[in-house]
């Protein structure tokens, strides 16, 4: 497997216009990766509803979501460089058990929904491929558990340049579409060129949710502080990995901005309504080219995969931190029991939950991210307060702006998920 | 025998039955001629704050609720010692060394028990059921354990293996870290790198010269680099020339010229001169990754000569096992192992039992190509030569596989992908 990737990186390193965009992600790490891995096919399925439910007007949200997302990751990741522990140990220690318990569990019914969904997207894109469900479905499980058991930074760091690459089949198909691209741009300072109705209002409120919680997840504040652990501190690398995140989170909805474009710039347009991410790939069809539907539905694949693994990765690791049961998180956690009973039970469920009939994946995608988002400001909540410590921190300690934007963020998170709740119930 | 999360949060009442109200922590003070902390005073959480109480005062510790012995306005203020730990504040919840099996763990709960009037604290709970009892599911603790027999025993570690570590600067703990000066070298070393700059700092100035230099030994250059930031530099140039050659090198290598001069000025010359010798080639070429610690002889001795030789020159040496024949300008001649020379009869001269084909590699030879030799060849270590066959130095096995096989350092996983490269 390895070597197959191998002969594919270099085959594409060949190409120059793929080089310098690899010296563009090389010059960045880990910041960039994880902030790639957002954007796994949860993600593209809520974005692309996202675009073809609203249209134009919710890039606007995209805009601060970038901002919230950079602080908020730049929070975590110097909070693990200045005190060299994760945020769940430091979540432990502060807070003692029982919170810990209650973000896990957070984290883990929100990680299981996130799984649940790329597994949903990996498994529809079988049916474009022609290859039966079930068989696919578990080749993937399976391969998911090779590259978990086998994989290592290296193998990791090439699979994500193939996603990345898969990432300008958005853009692409974005170009395809034809969008108005005057009308994208001023989308993305403030809202404009709908008409308000209370039907919209309310979508958009439910809807931008959904993207929210897409881009900023929970286990991406817990995979930002894991990945951060291993760099050494110094005052040099604190100011390059502020840099580094901020760029990754421009990154990250610099693509979420093109699958949100192509599937405005058609199906919005065009009044035709989506159930899911890779629904996109295929009603995108007529408008963009068969080239750019294909692209978008690989994509889809390769993030999904992605998202399987770093999601479950995540709970795992989350779990070793919060509850320190097999000790420190070296190689004897990953050959442990709780580690592998922890992996393949998030697997097993998500797969099982998944194959009940008439479950909708619409629902489910938006559902999931809306409880990722709902969940937010927990984590903020502990992540603005430990990064606020002056003890803790020292002259790294939160500046006023980080700290307050940060918890209005929050405040207004909370608020929102109660309407979103409310919206829900009442079924407006 | 009690858990403190059992005890933390039970009212504390005054003489008159009256609640002043509820233990917050336990305050122990470790005795050298014993290792098991013995708890001195309690802290209250009160209407007025928190107040310490010593032990001295209490009727029970272990009960429901905690008796004073006197009224409350008439006990003194305790007074605390630099080395009191408090064990809800500085150990629960907190990672901690474990000496025994030299790994870092976290803390879910902490064992009391009753000795000759005293609570000591016994064990402390990195388990599962620890964390159950925190959350009032003891019970389903050891209904799990009974059906799937496990041991549950085996998540406690006695206190005579603990050392706790220090977390911020705001710990007002000091800790002793005496049991970790007796792990081996790889142990600690692995530890360090479990830990945070503050608690590394302070395990490494805990080590003396020797161990700093074993340990440093095993940790990857640039880290140990990192490591040193700690130390001035009289010190630093005391660790550098404790540490053999080639590692040194590795080490300065990773300094900056400025810095790297400066230490080579304060080592003594002789190791020094030693040191410069390698620094001058490639860090992965034969010439980088030698050492100049060898043992040479002259061709012209007899066995019992050179058993005599090496009990005065073994000493420095990195390795004696191989021992390299060489002629006064110092061209390489032959080698034979320690093996060969105590079965010779001591009368025998070494020319008669040493080995004339000898593999070697040159100063520029790369890392990759060293391994590969070692390995073929079954070496503990191959000597350099230059190109008149002068040697120069021996890589051992250990460092020419170093690549191949990763260190103590590299081995450790972070926290999403194998190895960073």
């Amino acid at each position: 497997m390895n070597n197959i990737l191998m002969i594919l990186r270099e085959k594409w390193m060949a190409n120059r216009w793929v080089q310098s965009f690899i010296m563009l992600l090389s010059v960045f790490g880990p910041a960039t990766i994880t902030a790639m891995a957002d954007n796994d096919a949860s993600g593209v399925a809520t974005y692309s509803i996202a675009g073809a439910l609203l249209g134009y007007p919710i890039l606007f949200l995209l805009t601060i979501i970038t901002v919230l997302l950079g602080i908020t990751q730049e929070m975590g990741m110097r909070l693990t460089l200045v005190t060299r522990r994760g945020l769940a140990d430091l979540i432990r220690e502060k807070f003692g058990v029982k919170v810990s318990l209650f973000i896990f569990i957070g984290l883990l019914v929100a990680n299981l929904g996130t799984i649940i969904v790329d597994l949903a997207a990996v498994n529809t894109t079988s049916e474009m491929l022609g290859i039966p469900t079930i068989p696919f479905l578990l080749g993937v499980l399976l391969l998911t558990f090779v590259f978990i058991t086998w994989g290592n930074y290296k193998l990791t760091q090439n699979i994500m340049l193939v996603v990345c690459l898969f990432y300008f089949a958005y853009i692409f198909s974005a170009v395809k579409a034809k969008p108005d691209w005057g009308l994208a741009m001023s989308n993305l300072v403030f809202p404009n060129g709908v008409t308000w109705t209370s039907k919209y209002i309310i979508s958009y409120l439910v809807v931008g949710m959904g993207v929210l919680g897409a881009t900023i997840t929970p286990w991406g504040q817990f995979f930002i502080s894991s990945f951060a652990f291993d760099k050494k501190m110094d005052k040099d690398t604190l100011k390059y990995s502020q840099f580094e995140t901020y760029w990754g989170a421009f990154l990250t909805n610099f693509f979420s901005f093109f699958m949100i474009v192509a599937t405005a710039a058609t199906l919005y347009v065009h009044g035709i309504q989506l159930n899911s991410g890779d629904q996109a790939a295929l009603a995108i069809k007529p408008f963009a080219g068969a080239l750019a539907s294909s692209l978008f539905a690989y994509g889809i694949l390769a993030a999904g995969f992605m998202g399987i693994v770093i999601v479950s990765l995540s709970t795992a690791y989350a779990f070793s931190e919060f509850f320190g049961l097999s000790g420190s998180l070296d190689t004897d956690f990953r050959k442990s029991k709780t580690f592998y009973t922890l992996f393949i039970a998030q697997l097993l469920i998500s797969a099982l939950i998944l194959m009940i009939p008439g479950a909708s994946l619409f629902n489910l995608a938006i559902a999931s991210q809306v409880l990722n988002a709902m969940i937010l400001p927990l984590v903020f909540y502990y992540l603005i307060k430990l990064t606020s410590s002056q003890n803790l921190m020292g002259i790294h300690v939160n500046n006023g702006f980080q700290k307050y934007f940060t918890s209005a963020a929050s405040v207004f998170i909370v608020i929102a998920s109660a309407f979103t709740v409310i919206a829900v119930i009442f079924r407006w | 025998m009690a858990f403190i999360s059992e005890l933390a949060g039970r009212p504390v009442t005054d003489f008159d039955g009256t609640q002043i109200g509820v233990l917050k922590d336990l305050v122990a003070r470790s005795y050298k001629e014993f290792p098991h902390p013995v708890v001195d005073a309690i802290i209250v959480h009160g209407k007025e704050g928190d107040r310490a109480i010593p032990y001295s005062d209490l009727a029970a510790l272990l009960s429901a609720a905690i008796p004073l012995k006197r009224p409350a306005v008439n006990i003194p203020a305790y007074e605390f010692r630099e080395n009191d730990i408090r064990l809800v504040e500085d150990v629960l919840d907190q990672q901690i060394l474990d000496t025994d099996g030299a790994r870092v763990v976290r803390v879910n709960d902490i064992e009391l028990v009753r000795v000759n009037g005293n609570v000591v604290v016994s064990n402390v709970d990195i388990g599962m059921l620890g964390i159950l009892r925190r959350l009032g599911l003891e019970k389903l603790g050891h209904w799990t354990a009974k059906r799937f027999s496990t041991d549950l025993a085996a998540g406690t570690i006695s206190w005579e293996f603990v050392e706790p570590l220090i977390h911020d600067k705001s710990m007002r703990l000091k800790v002793p870290m005496d049991k970790l000066a007796e792990l081996h070298p790889s142990d600690i070393a692995e530890i360090i790198s479990d830990l945070n700059r503050a608690e590394h700092s302070d395990l490494l100035h805990k080590l003396n010269i020797k161990q700093l230099a074993d340990t440093l030994e095993e940790v990857e250059p640039d880290f140990q680099a990192d490591l040193l930031e700690h130390f001035s530099d009289e010190k630093v140039a005391d660790v550098l020339e404790e540490m053999s050659p080639d590692e040194a090198a590795d080490l300065l290598n990773e300094l900056s010229p400025e810095r790297s001069q400066s230490l080579l000025k304060l080592m003594e010359t002789e190791e020094a001169d030693e040191v410069r010798e390698l620094l001058r080639y490639e860090e992965d070429t034969a010439g980088g990754l030698m050492t100049t610690e060898y043992v040479t002889v002259l061709p012209d001795m007899n066995a019992a000569q050179t058993i005599e030789h090496l009990r005065k020159v073994g000493e420095d040496a990195e390795l004696v096992y191989y021992v390299y024949v060489t002629d006064a300008e110092e061209h390489l001649l032959g080698v034979f192992s320690l093996s060969n020379l105590i079965v010779a009869q001591p009368e025998t001269p070494i020319a008669d039992f040493m080995h004339k084909r000898i593999v070697s590699v040159e100063l520029d030879t790369e890392q990759d190509e060293i391994a590969q030799i070692v390995a073929k060849y079954n070496l503990i270590a191959v000597p350099v030569v230059d190109a008149d066959n002068k040697m120069h130095g021996i890589v051992t096995a250990d460092d020419a596989l170093d690549k191949v096989l990763p260190t103590a350092w590299k081995k450790r996983l972070p926290h999403f992908f194998g190895a960073h490269e």
